[in-house]
């Protein structure tokens, strides 16, 4: 028996400003009689959403800015109610949602914990005993008698979240709330939080823009995009599946944003006419498969005479880290080129860098004195996409960029144990 | 009959909210006070400084038009009626903002909504317990003591109570979609003072219409329309029971008894399915 049950769930809501009384009551009217009424179009926030959560599970909703996350979880907590569909929660439902919404600045931290507590349905002698331990788990001993406006608003969160973690209901919903506070406060939140799910068992909702805490805490994860759930399974899978998009993403915004940062200098002996990335059948990409070839042909119009340039290609983040340069000196002997058109071709084996967006710069400068022709940052960016490496070793803060390609082995010099004598190889 | 029990199950579950809640709506009345209040050296004192000042302009005023308040003293009888009457204004215009006032929590927790006009009306209630005492301290200077029938006192109340929230729940859920209501309402209700017996009493009324025919055929007509009016009937009857030793005025009461009866189901009907939207639309 599911403890949460959301069946063919949409929650539309009308865009732009509300209906002015006259426009009221004219619709009003009209509807009387008949007429057809002018309509404007519904916005979905959720589309179609189906799912169900057993007791004890820990579901984790992730998706971006606007997917429909908090609308859904506004639905759950039966702050609002769906289009259509059916929404049925058994049990009680503690919403975390934005911990401190209750908060009155005017009240002591003694009132408010009464006040809060309350207005999450604490009864009044519960809270009696469990006053101690909130203000104990929001270190706030000294400041209790003071006014909450004069607390920072570190110590303001502490207090929303110890009084939102004291409710004892069946389903928790949490979020954006584990941000809070400093490190240690973080950390004990964490705790907290890892405390309610694995001993008490109780069923969280979790949404969370931090996708590694997010694996670390759930049993399972919903991905929501524009409203519909695109994907449902495992942690590792889903955050997989939300890295990729995240990145195309950041691609897409990339290649939108018409004026270009990054340097551009010349001498105006040299303009770049074209810049493509080909892949292995030579069809033009801006997505490459980790540890593919990928050759780049860039076309270049010279405009004067130019004794043995040199040519360079290197990669770098989308902030400008450089990561790897190759240059042309010693490989690529031109002689003086005269004007006309040329393209550059390099092939670059196996890729190395791992998944992630990146960004090209372009350079020549003239053989023997170096002297920059031309150079230019962030002429193309593109994605590198890993379907074969496992993102949950890579962890938020990203491991680095370069995969680096070795052999693992691991052998037995002595094993005490002698009933199991493996030897372990690769 | 079958929508007869069901009407009568509505009733009781209403009854249940309030019972449920009841923590709820003191926890938050008692917020309301306190921030009110709070760093005011005189605090809830202060609702005493607009029923004793209507009743000093009152006074200057009567010094001029001359009216009658019959046997009773007139500080008394129209302090009576303005603790009614200010109860009743600032219950109803409070009620009305009482669900924009709160979106913050409307948007984030649920529990029924219909906590925050009762959370205004019982703020309210307090400090007619005060304006009480300062009538009390009235009439004990000059010497009139309440009778036998001030025992309909809370009865009157309850029914101000009722009147309130009629206003406040229609009101305050309309005011979520359109917030011409909460500025609207102060002018209405100020204007509706001069139609119930605050500045004169309800006997001059019933003189001029009931007794003089001064409207000609159509005086019963128009005293029917003012008693309608649910606060002329309540005005008098508190008066009446507090000051001149005598039952609740049941005849000037029926009509608007039965308005309030037919409106205040309406009103919170509306409010409980306008309830599902609010945090949509607020």
């Amino acid at each position: 028996m599911p403890i949460i049950e959301v069946d063919h769930v949409t929650k539309e809501f009308q865009l732009g400003q509300l209906v002015s009384l006259k426009q009221s009551v004219v619709n009003g009217l009209n509807r009387l009689v008949g007429r057809p009424v002018e309509e404007r179009k519904p916005f979905k926030a959720l589309d179609d959403v189906s799912f169900s959560v057993e007791k004890g599970e820990v579901l984790g909703i992730i998706g971006h800015n606007g997917a429909g996350k908090s609308t859904l979880l506004k639905l759950l907590a039966r702050v609002s109610k769906p289009s259509s569909g059916r929404v049925s929660v058994i049990g009680k439902v503690a919403p975390l949602i934005e911990v401190g919404a209750g908060m009155v600045p005017d009240l002591t931290g003694r009132e408010n914990i009464h006040l809060n507590c309350t207005i999450l349905g604490i009864p009044k002698k519960e809270i009696a005993w469990k006053f101690d331990q909130i203000v104990s788990f929001a270190e706030l001993e000294e400041f209790i008698d003071t006014p909450i406006k004069h607390y920072s608003s570190g110590m303001k969160v502490k207090l929303g979240f110890a009084i939102a973690t004291s409710v004892d209901a069946e389903i928790l919903i949490v979020d954006e709330v584990l941000a809070v506070g400093d490190l240690a406060f973080q950390r004990k939140c964490f705790d907290r939080m890892q405390d309610l799910i694995k001993r008490q068992g109780r069923t969280v909702l979790l949404v969370s823009h931090n996708i590694r805490q997010v694996e670390r805490l759930c049993s399972r994860v919903l991905l929501l995009d524009h409203g519909k759930v695109i994907n449902d399974g495992a942690p590792t899978d889903i955050c997989n599946v939300f890295y990729e998009i995240s990145d195309k993403r950041i691609l897409d915004t990339k290649l939108s944003a018409a004026a270009r940062s990054g340097r551009t200098l010349t001498s105006g002996n040299a303009e770049i006419e074209s810049v493509v990335m080909l892949d292995k059948r030579g069809n033009s990409v801006t997505e490459i498969e980790y540890l593919d070839d990928v050759e780049i042909r860039v076309g270049y119009r010279i405009l004067a005479d130019l004794p043995d340039p040199i040519f360079s290609i290197g990669v770098h983040t989308t902030d400008f880290l450089y990561l790897a340069t190759s240059q042309s000196i010693g490989s690529l002997s031109t002689g003086t080129l005269l004007p006309g058109h040329y393209v550059l071709s390099y092939t670059i084996h196996r890729f190395p860098l791992l998944p992630g967006v990146y960004s090209l710069r372009l350079g020549v400068a003239l053989g023997g004195s170096f002297q920059p022709v031309f150079y230019s940052e962030n002429v193309l960016s593109f994605q590198v996409s890993g379907k074969q490496i496992n993102r949950a070793v890579q962890s938020q803060y990203r491991e680095g960029f370069v995969g680096l390609d070795g052999e693992w082995e691991l052998t037995a010099r002595e094993i005490n144990n002698a009933s199991s004598r493996v030897a372990i190889a690769k | 009959m079958s929508l007869g029990k069901q009407r009568i199950r509505d009733v009781i579950n209403v009854i249940k909210n309030i019972v449920d809640n009841r923590e709820l709506i003191a926890t938050l009345a008692w917020k309301n006070i306190t921030v009110r209040y709070k760093q005011a050296y005189l605090g809830i004192l202060w609702s005493l400084l607009k029923p004793l000042m209507l009743m000093c302009i009152f006074i200057v005023l009567r010094s001029f038009v001359g009216i009658n308040s019959g046997n009773v003293p007139y500080p008394v009888l129209t302090l009576a009626a303005l603790s009614i009457w200010i109860f009743f204004q600032e219950s109803a215009s409070e009620g009305v903002t009482s669900v924009v006032g709160n979106a913050s929590l409307i948007r984030k927790i649920y529990f029924p909504r219909e906590v925050f006009p009762l959370t205004s009306v019982s703020t309210k209630l307090v400090e007619l317990g005060i304006n009480f005492v300062i009538l009390a301290c009235f009439m004990a200077w000059y010497g009139i003591l309440p009778g036998i029938y001030a025992l309909w006192v809370p009865v009157l109340v309850f029914y101000t109570v009722l009147l309130s929230l009629t206003i406040a729940f229609a009101g305050s859920a309309l005011n979520v979609y359109y917030r011409d209501v909460s500025t609207a309402l102060p002018v209405l209700l100020s204007l509706m003072m001069y139609l119930s017996p605050v500045i004169y009493p309800l006997q001059l009324v019933k003189n001029k219409l009931l007794i003089e025919q001064a409207a000609g055929a159509w005086s019963s007509k128009l005293y029917f329309l003012y008693t309608l009016n649910p606060l002329a009937g309540l005005i008098d009857s508190f008066q009446n029971v507090m000051l001149r030793h005598q039952p609740p005025n049941f005849d000037a009461m029926l009509p608007g008894f039965c308005f309030t009866l037919v409106l205040l189901p309406l009103s919170y009907l509306y409010f409980k399915r306008a309830e599902a939207y609010f945090a949509d639309v607020i």
